[in-house]
């Protein structure tokens, strides 16, 4: 029953998913490459210093940065940039506003809750299919970036430590995501409500981290941003994930599907 | 098997309020179990929502709604595991075909779906129409694959909202004859139409809602004696004088030598009024279902005071 209910979810949207997810597996197996033509990390450090200091502060980056983290910061500036951001959170809350508010818009959710399941068990189908969505996206880029990097073989060392680390920090930050935005799903009647919610969310964190950098006034406000706490090139570098960014990116997703679940197993549905 | 009191369904003054707005007040129904039980309503009339909370999809604000003796929202799951429920003909997904639609509701069902086959002849529904994605199908092939989808795992109860909506004539006859051979294995069939000659041919027991109250119920037989009898007089020649002032009998229309009356339950007075005169024709007609439910909503109307409450 359980696993019927998870697979009718993820074949939802799946054409969708599978763009998006090969978009990303694109984008992150590209970026060998482009390192490669560059000329590996002494390349790469030539072109930062090249770049006027005003662009370097935009794209928040500092001569020595090559210098210091090497061929892994490079690749891991891939994992925030925002086009590996946008197609990851348009999978992950696609999958969230469909999976629950737009089951509830189109009626289709009424097959479901007439049948006699629990409705804890009908969320616990939810939760599981985005888990498994969460594993997929966050995986399948570093996969790809070491299927490019065991092609294109820039000079310079990634170590699996390191992109391991970064597919969890991925998860988490899709995990912290796809918690809250499956949160707001249980709460809503239609799927534009919650895509609404769940994208403004993300573009104000997103500005307010990057405006933080380049503007001390906002620098207090910096650790309300859930992207402080996906920091990729620390993550790689270090090759571990800093228990900061787990706590908060576990726990925020964790409080967005507990707080899911009571709405949802409370609430009326006018189906 | 139903509780203890023999009935399937039972709500107590069931109350639902959005805000300020009422949208069942004080709703009570009983449902006798192997019966077929119209539930008649204009829309808002607070149909859906008692069906909505009998399925346990909303709470009731107040009152008592029970299933099989079972709470409707406490023991949603083991009244769910009784009934079957039709949904919308939209509600099913249109991204599987017939074939997908059909293992995945008995899936979740947990039941074996028995009257699947039973179903399909019925309702005339080819197989090989069941390959296909729904999004290919007409509305009347969706609402056919959505009462299959409600009944084939043959549950004790069917609780269907406008159950024949886009059926055509044929396949609406069929259907009926299904539901009374349920009836007739011990299934209780709970539904809401708005096709009064529907429910008049197949529904033992109805209850009418207005406004969130039920404002008549009982069996067919004792809805229809309440209300008084149609008989259509035509003379030899024209009409005699006093017709008008027959006791039990009210005059509604006359046309040339015939005349139509309204007879309440004394038929004595217009007998003895008319054996004195020359009698052409006579018809008398019991009021069809429709009649006795205008007739509710009329008498409810001029009964009416302006109130807070509105239906939903």
């Amino acid at each position: 029953m359980m696993t019927a209910m998870v697979r009718r979810l993820l074949q939802r949207g799946l054409a969708g998913t599978l763009m998006l997810l090969l978009g990303v597996m694109i984008f992150q197996f590209v970026n060998p490459f482009i390192a490669d033509s560059i000329g590996g990390e002494e390349g790469l450090s030539r072109l930062i210093e090249l770049l006027p200091p005003g662009l370097q502060t935009l794209a928040q980056i500092s001569p020595d940065f090559i210098a210091l983290t090497g061929l892994a910061g490079y690749l891991s500036l891939g994992y925030d940039h925002p086009v590996y951001l946008v197609l990851v959170m348009s999978a992950i809350i696609g999958f969230t506003s469909r999976s629950i508010a737009g089951e509830v818009d189109r009626g289709t959710l009424a097959l479901t809750l007439s049948r006699p399941i629990p409705r804890t068990n009908i969320y616990v189908a939810r939760v599981a299919g985005l888990l498994v969505l969460i594993g997929v996206f966050a995986s399948v880029g570093p996969l790809a970036t070491r299927l490019g990097l065991a092609i294109a073989q820039p000079t310079g060392d990634v170590g699996t430590d390191q992109l391991l680390a970064l597919t969890l920090l991925c998860g988490l930050l899709t995990w912290a995501v796809g918690g809250l935005s499956l949160m707001v799903s249980a709460a809503s009647d239609t799927t534009g409500r919650v895509v609404g919610w769940a994208t403004g969310f993300l573009v104000i964190s997103f500005f307010v981290d990057y405006f933080a950098e380049l503007w001390a006034t906002l620098e207090p406000v910096k650790p309300l941003s859930i992207f402080w706490y996906f920091d990729t090139t620390g993550t790689v570098v270090d090759g571990s994930v800093p228990l900061t960014s787990a706590l908060v990116l576990g726990g925020s997703g964790l409080v967005g599907v507990v707080a899911g679940w009571w709405r949802f197993t409370r609430r009326d549905f006018e189906i | 098997m139903a509780s203890d009191s023999g009935f399937v369904i039972e709500t107590e003054a069931l109350c639902k309020a959005y805000g300020d707005i009422r949208a069942l007040d004080a709703i009570s129904l009983q449902v006798p179990e192997g019966s077929i039980f119209g539930f008649l309503g204009p829309n808002g009339a607070g149909k859906t929502t008692t069906i909505r909370i009998l399925m346990g999809f909303t709470r009731a604000t107040s009152g008592r709604a029970t299933v099989f003796g079972d709470d409707s929202w406490q023991k949603g799951v083991a009244v769910r595991s009784r009934v079957g429920y039709l949904v919308t003909a939209d509600a099913l997904y249109p991204d599987l075909s017939g074939d997908d639609q059909l293992a995945f509701a008995a899936n979740i069902s947990g039941r074996e779906p028995v009257w699947r086959d039973r179903l399909l002849d019925a309702l005339e529904l080819d197989r090989k129409v069941l390959d296909r994605r729904l999004g290919t199908y007409s509305k009347g092939m969706r609402q056919k694959l959505a009462l299959v989808v409600s009944a084939q795992h043959a549950p004790d109860l069917l609780m269907f909202d406008e159950p024949t909506d886009g059926l055509d004539p044929l396949i609406q006859r069929n259907f009926a004859g299904l539901l009374r051979d349920f009836r007739a294995e011990g299934t209780t069939v709970f539904m809401s139409s708005h096709d009064l000659g529907e429910v008049e041919r197949l529904c033992d027991q109805v209850a009418v809602v207005r406004a969130g109250r039920v404002i008549a119920s009982g069996s067919m037989e004792s809805l229809k004696r309440q209300y008084s009898q149609r008989v259509e007089v035509t003379f030899a020649d024209a009409v005699p004088g006093g017709i008008d002032d027959i006791v039990g009998a009210s005059l509604v229309e006359r046309n040339g030598t015939m005349v139509t009356l309204h007879v309440d339950h004394d038929f004595n007075s217009l007998l003895r009024y008319l054996a004195s005169h020359d009698i052409a024709r006579m018809e008398i007609r019991p009021p069809e279902l429709q009649e006795v439910f205008m007739s509710y909503y009329e008498s409810e109307e001029q009964a009416a005071e302006p109130t807070a409450s509105t239906s939903r």
